[in-house]
């Protein structure tokens, strides 16, 4: 009954997309408490000795008036968690063979992921980009980054075609902290200058998950005849036949996938497939199983 | 080919659906964005075109099943007879013309030229069979080398030839059939088609429902022509009488001309005149040689013409000139009175053809028959055993006899000779009626022939003979004959059942008995027998018992034996197919010189128009173009539709098949 709340093509009808985000996380999460597999502690606090320097506004001025004592309140997120999402917005990701197109999916999933951090008082940001930097939100925990993250995903609109040597170079400059970085992308890019471009982020202390979204028919294209196929970002065309489309595209189409998971996993980065057609959970799943091995 | 239904064919525009669905919509096709290009190639082009091809294939059955059906339901059909002869094997006959005519130019090499040309077209299948005819159709061969064997000759190709042909043309059809089914004939005629040939009647050429005519002729114009068209001259000249010949000289689409005449004689020219033939016309040229020569003469009367046709510029004719033939009249010794009228009748008529040689019967025992012209046994009673064994083997041998029955030889119970039982004599002034007359006369007998007054002949005795197998040639009327003629051997028996004087009858007091006489003594004596000249073709009779007997010398014009041993034997007429003079020795010892010339129907070198030649094309190409009434029935028409539809139904079958192949590709792509 919950999976239909993280059904792509029922997210799509829901107009808000905190309102997504939030049917996503909230349905995820009371799932997860009928769940042994996975034990989850939301907050953790500890009290530590005020020293000199420290932020005045984390003291616990309750214990101070019991005990007069100065405590502050440690929390686990804003010690070593920040979450930053990479999300591809280049025409490519306009394609989409059903109610959900690929950068819609990516929207529902980024939202998703900046909403659980939040709950989690992550501090989480973002940066949207093509084949350059599109927009960038720094990674924060405070209050309202939510919202401001979720515009920044809702003004997300196709660009032109994708670059990642161009923008990564930026990202570096973006995560001075050690966290997790997600990229949302569609990959087509050969998988060593994807992997080579994206390894240096792991060099820092970054976890990083790779979330590849296609569409149903760019991993099984279904074509009834010979079809004339524009490329989204570059406008050329092909004509294709049926018996290439089932054959020698999806033997290549495999072995693309299957390299970049190769090569992701062979550099130290998490990669996960995104089917546009399938439920959200998983890539929630994926996230927050990276994240529990980082506490 | 035609169409039954021929607005049915407006549904081949329906093969524009197809091609609608095929191409014009194809190219509708709108390009379908995809995210990326980047594991898609261009080979893949080759993939489609291959698709194209098939799609192509489904397009082009799908056309031809919309087209053909569309032709099924116009129900074409083919003329049946044009169908056959188009189709399956067919019999070419090739009839050349070989007649007199065709030396005119070079009509029977363009004859022959047009025949090869014809031969060359043969398809494999097809039979073939070469004829020549002129006034006789022969069979040349069955191969194209036959048409080079074919000779000219001085034959007629006339009406009667030309039918003949045709119908050897039928015939051979026919038996062409019956050997390998019902195989239709293409007969080609190749002729200069003489006017002189035309059928009266069209109809009489009607050929075989499976047999097409197809008329070649080889002259396009009359060309001029003269030829002496015939002679006239007495084939018997006796004694001392004088000759007259008279040639007619015809023009035969000749403007008017001064031709010089010349009579020939036994190599010598013995006379020569100009005429003056007129536009188109006839002239006569008379001729009296004077001194002709005892025996056979071969005459030839000769003219200068200078035109393309010289062999009818000559006519031969042949003259005899004997003594009088010896004629033995046996009588009782003492009865005159029959031998003075018989001479006196014989002398009066045949200008000293004759010589009558008047013998009692008493003294006949031991006469030579052999030298006498025919022997006249007049109421003779009884005869010498050896005379008359001597008269049945003269008789035999070819001569003849005519025997008068009266009051003598009533007695005996038989006719001598003639082998026949006398009945009765019948006396008519007994018998109530004073007298009979000649109730029925056979005028072809040649006896008879030119002598048919005899109703005044008064008839007062005559002997009654069972006929038997005898020819009876006059009765009187009470159905007595009188006149009775049979055939021994080669020889010939006349009874004549009353007497010669004038008490028996008063048949020699009548005009009419001159001419009797004399005809019955020249067919006696054998003298008017044949024509006085023949045509090349025509038969010469040799004679008429079918029984072996003595032989026939004939030397024909080159001086060669005619007839083999055996034919010499037993034949009893042949073909006369060269022109000039056949020296023939009959069994009987005569010698004759028969003469023999070109048909001169064949100098008319007139040729049939072109409109007539169409026409009696159609008549003689069988009923279904010509009918009696002269309306064109149409020829049953041979409909196929339902071969098409069978086409059609395997096409569908393999439109489907493919159609089902690309719906199995797609479905799995889908």
């Amino acid at each position: 009954m919950l999976q239909r709340f993280l059904d792509p093509a029922t997210l799509a009808s829901i107009s808000g997309l905190d309102l997504v985000a939030k049917t996503v996380v909230d349905g995820f999460i009371a799932g997860l408490h009928r769940s042994p597999d996975y034990g989850f502690s939301q907050e953790f606090a500890e009290y530590r000795a005020y020293t000199p320097g420290d932020d005045l506004r984390h003291v616990d001025w309750n214990v101070f008036a019991r005990s007069e004592r100065v405590y502050l309140k440690r929390y686990r997120g804003e010690t070593n968690t920040q979450l930053l999402i990479l999300l591809d917005a280049s025409a490519s990701m306009s394609y989409g063979s059903h109610a959900v197109n690929k950068l819609d999916y990516a929207r529902f999933l980024a939202a998703s992921l900046c909403y659980l951090a939040h709950a989690q008082r992550d501090a989480a940001g973002l940066i949207v980009f093509d084949e350059d930097v599109q927009n960038y939100v720094a990674p924060s925990a405070r209050q309202g980054q939510l919202f401001r993250l979720l515009h920044a995903i809702e003004k997300a609109q196709p660009g032109t075609r994708t670059d990642f040597a161009k923008p990564f170079v930026h990202f570096l400059d973006f995560t001075r902290r050690r966290g997790l970085v997600v990229v949302i992308s569609d990959y087509y890019e050969r998988p060593e200058t994807i992997v080579k471009t994206i390894e240096p982020l792991r060099f820092r202390g970054n976890e990083v998950i790779l979330f590849h979204v296609l569409d149903p028919q760019e991993i099984e294209p279904k074509f009834r005849e010979p079809v004339l196929l524009t490329d989204m970002e570059t406008s050329g065309t092909l004509e294709v036949s049926p018996e290439y489309a089932r054959g020698e595209y999806r033997h290549r189409i495999d072995a693309h996938i299957q390299a970049l998971r190769d090569q992701a996993k062979g550099a130290g980065l998490d990669y996960f497939l995104m089917d546009t057609g399938r439920p959200l959970d998983e890539g929630l799943r994926e996230y927050l199983g990276v994240r529990q091995g980082r506490m | 080919m035609g169409f039954l239904v021929p607005w049915a064919l407006a549904g081949t525009v329906a093969v524009g659906l197809p091609v609608w669905l095929h191409l014009l919509r194809k190219h509708k096709t709108t390009p379908l964005p995809f995210a990326s290009l980047m594991f898609f190639e261009r080979r893949t082009q080759s993939s489609i075109r291959h698709r194209r091809l098939q799609h192509l294939l489904l397009l082009a059955l799908r056309a031809a099943v919309i087209a053909l059906l569309a032709l099924a339901f116009a129900r074409p059909f083919l003329q049946s007879r044009l169908a056959a002869l188009a189709g399956g094997p067919k019999l070419i006959v090739l009839a050349i013309d070989n007649s007199f005519s065709m030396r005119d130019d070079d009509r029977l090499a363009r004859a022959k030229r047009e025949a090869a040309e014809v031969a060359s077209r043969l398809r494999d299948r097809d039979k073939l069979q070469v004829l020549a005819f002129g006034s006789q159709v022969h069979v040349m061969g069955d191969s194209a080398a036959a048409i080079g064997t074919i000779e000219l000759t001085d034959t007629r190709s006339s009406y009667a030839e030309l039918s003949r042909a045709l119908r050897s043309i039928a015939q051979t059809g026919a038996q062409a059939s019956a050997q390998a089914g019902r195989m239709p004939v293409e007969a080609h005629l190749f002729s200069d088609m003489q006017k002189s040939s035309l059928p009266a009647n069209f109809a009489d050429l009607r050929l075989g429902d499976s047999v097409r005519l197809i008329a070649h002729p080889v002259a396009d114009r009359r060309a001029a022509n003269f030829a002496v068209e015939s002679v006239n001259a007495p084939r018997r000249v006796y004694g001392s009488g004088k000759t007259r010949v008279e040639a007619t000289i015809a023009g035969y689409g000749t403007e008017q001309a001064k031709r010089r005449a010349t009579l020939v004689l036994n190599g010598r020219e013995i006379d020569s005149k100009s005429i003056d033939v007129p536009a188109g016309g006839r002239a006569t040229a008379e001729f009296l040689p004077a001194d002709l020569p005892f025996g056979l003469n071969r005459g030839e009367v000769r003219i200068d013409s200078a035109d393309k046709l010289p062999d009818d510029d000559h006519f031969y004719f042949s003259v005899e000139r004997a003594e009088a033939r010896r004629v033995l009249f046996v009588h009782e010794g003492r009865n005159q009175r029959d031998a003075l009228y018989f001479r006196t009748a014989l002398e009066a008529a045949a200008e000293s053809a004759y010589a009558l040689d008047a013998v009692p019967v008493e003294q006949s025992a031991n006469l030579d028959l052999h030298k006498y012209a025919f022997v006249v046994l007049s109421d003779v009673g009884s005869l010498p055993a050896s005379f008359e064994a001597a008269l049945r083997d003269y008789v035999r041998s070819g001569g003849s006899l005519l025997v008068a029955l009266g009051r003598e030889s009533a007695l005996r119970n038989r006719v001598p000779v003639f082998d026949e039982a006398i009945v009765e004599p019948r006396y008519y002034g007994r018998d109530g009626a004073l007298f009979q007359s000649a109730a029925w006369l056979d005028a072809g007998h040649p006896s008879i022939r030119n002598a048919q007054r005899w109703d005044d002949v008064k008839f007062y005795q005559a002997v009654r003979v069972n006929p038997g197998a005898a020819r009876v040639a006059a009765r009187l009327g009470d159905d007595t004959p009188l006149l009775l003629e049979k055939q021994l051997g080669e020889g010939r028996v006349l009874v004549f059942a009353s007497t010669f004087d004038n008490i028996s009858n008063d048949f020699p007091l009548h005009a009419s008995f001159v001419p009797f006489i004399e005809h019955t003594a020249n067919y006696l004596a054998r003298q008017e027998e044949g024509p006085g000249n023949y045509v090349v073709g025509s038969y010469l009779e040799l004679r008429q018992a079918k029984e072996q007997g003595a032989a026939v010398e004939i030397l024909d014009p080159k001086g060669e034996r005619a007839l083999t041993l055996d034919e010499a034997t037993r034949a009893q007429n042949m073909p006369l197919s060269i022109a000039g003079f056949y020296d023939v020795k009959r069994p009987n010892g005569r010698h004759e010189l028969v003469a023999v010339n070109a048909d001169r129907h064949e100098s008319d070198l007139d040729v049939i128009s072109a409109d007539t030649l169409a026409l009696w094309q159609n008549t003689a190409q069988g009923p279904q173009n010509a009918t009696s009434r002269g309306e064109t029935e149409a020829p049953k028409p041979l409909e196929f539709w339902w071969y098409i539809l069978i086409a059609v139904l395997a096409l569908a079958v393999a439109e489907s098949l493919l159609g089902n192949h690309h719906l199995t590709v797609e479905g799995e792509a889908g």
